[in-house]
């Protein structure tokens, strides 16, 4: 229980300083493109250049009509970044704020979650292009348009346990970070960001056995003016319970050995 | 009222080398067990901290001296949480202000101005309570025209002075400063001495870790000495 409550009251620390962590993000965020015209509007661009050009090349590949299929792989990318972001960096910020953990106590779930919101205001500046392409291909507007809230939530609570697991770990184990990096490409592939899960046919199963489909189809369908089946609901649920439980339980854990790992 | 309370803390230091950071040497030692993974493991303990214990209480000023790897560094940072023991208890009552190694928390891309509030807030502080301090954390350094610079641009008694200004006025209860201190000019440390003073005056906690007879003499009003993890009191 003294284990548990240790992760919980990190956790906790963590959620006050919330105010914080977004100013740092923000911060890191201008830091990055000091010195550029277009700043953060500079990842805009190449998200409409990758959308734009990809749009049109697979959309002729796999023959699928424009109006369909660029707004799908819009929509995905933008979630694919987010994911891709957090999990590919997650590796790294505890190593990274290696001097900050060792001087000034700080929660440690205070770095991944400045990781999350330094995503999401890329994910924020990256829905322009959303914006853009759902007004040249307008989905059917209904009330599943509403499922997006609970959707981003959902997504966002998940991010946050998945990178903060992976932080923790990674500081541990440095080898973690690399196995990450080359798996990732591979998960681009397997994740329905180019295509749907139901195009799959009778191997949707397999789809549905990677935990980021989740991830994708939990924003990807309400925008489109879908509305996701319960179960991608319940998964989601249960993993954001247990996932978030275990994140704590293995923080409160190894909590007193973290300083010395980074 | 503020207190920092040491029980018969020990503690150990792991340093891992790059076989034990490897998850893959993990895995084979899960498969062949045993002793030879005891020892394969490549993790080394050091005892940094033997059995300490002392109590300081409102208006302590304490210097810690000791040769290089005395265990003062990890001193402090138990005393701030950072580190935690193996055995033993801390209890700590107050807000506690760290100043350890120059730069830390600072980022170099951004101002001077921009790190004031960063740091401020990481000690506490929220931004409306940084944007009324700001004018007199800026004053305090004396860095003028630098603060609109990037940190990077800064020299290290520069740096120190940004940090030390932003850890005291967050009117901290325990302050707990390591050796780098003595990196200001002369016309800093008096200013900072009159600071310190005026700290000190408050009934706040100020530990000091540091090689300078001259700089304990001036600041502190007890002392200790740590020898390979040991802590024994001095007479000043």
């Amino acid at each position: 229980m003294i284990v548990f409550s240790k992760g919980l009251r990190d956790f906790t620390d963590t959620i006050k300083a919330l105010p914080l962590s977004f100013f740092f993000a923000w911060g890191d965020t201008k830091a990055r493109y000091r010195r550029s015209f277009l700043g953060p509007f500079w990842l805009v661009i190449g998200t409409a250049i990758g959308v734009a050009g990809l749009g049109f090349l697979w959309s002729q590949l796999l023959n699928v009509e424009k109006s369909v299929f660029i707004p799908s792989l819009c929509i995905g990318l933008v979630i694919w970044q987010l994911i891709s972001g957090c999990i590919m960096e997650a590796p790294s910020i505890m190593v990274q704020n290696a001097r900050l953990i060792k001087n000034i106590k700080t929660p440690f779930l205070f770095f991944p979650l400045q990781l999350l919101l330094r995503q999401m205001i890329n994910f924020a500046h990256n829905l322009l292009v959303v914006v853009a392409v759902l007004l040249i291909f307008p989905p059917s507007i209904n009330f599943s348009q509403i499922l997006i809230i609970p959707g981003i939530v959902l997504v966002v609570g998940n991010l946050f346990w998945i990178s903060a697991l992976i932080s923790l770990i990674s500081a541990r184990y440095r080898d973690v970070g690399p196995l990450i990096t080359s798996f990732m490409p591979l998960m681009f592939f397997l994740t329905p960001v180019i295509y749907r899960p139901s195009q799959l046919a009778m191997s949707e199963y397999i789809a549905w056995m990677n935990p980021l489909t989740y991830l994708i189809t939990l924003i990807r369908d309400p925008i489109e003016g879908l509305t996701p089946s319960l179960y991608v609901y319940v998964v989601s649920m249960v993993s954001l319970i247990f996932g978030t439980a275990l994140t704590v339980i293995f923080l409160g854990k190894k909590y007193n050995r973290i300083a010395f790992w980074v | 009222m503020t207190s920092l309370i040491f029980e018969n803390v020990s503690l150990q230091y792991p340093i891992y080398n790059a076989q034990s950071m490897s998850l893959r040497s993990k895995i084979v030692q899960l498969g062949t067990g045993g002793k030879v993974s005891k020892r394969a493991s490549g993790v080394i303990t050091v005892q940094a901290l033997d059995d300490v214990s002392f109590e300081l209480k409102d208006g302590d000023a304490v210097g810690i001296t000791g040769h290089n790897g005395a265990g003062k560094t990890t001193l402090l940072r138990a005393m701030a949480g950072i580190y935690n023991p193996i055995s033993g208890n801390i209890c700590r009552s107050g807000r506690v202000t760290t100043i350890i190694e120059i730069g830390a928390g600072l980022d170099d891309e951004l101002s001077g101005y921009e790190n004031i509030y960063r740091m401020g807030m990481l000690l506490g502080a929220n931004y409306s309570e940084m944007d009324s301090r700001i004018e007199s954390i800026g004053e305090f350094t004396e860095l003028g025209a630098f603060l609109e610079l990037p940190v990077h641009t800064y020299s290290s008694g520069m740096k120190m002075r940004l940090m030390f200004a932003v850890s005291t006025s967050v009117k901290p209860e325990i302050l707990l400063i390591d050796e780098m201190f003595g990196t200001g000019d002369v016309a800093f440390q008096l200013r900072a001495q009159k600071r310190m003073e005026e700290m000190i005056s408050e009934a706040k906690i100020f530990v000091f870790a540091s090689h300078s007879e001259e700089l304990i003499k001036r600041f502190c009003n007890r002392r200790f000495v740590l020898s390979h993890g040991k802590l024994v009191e001095a007479i000043l």
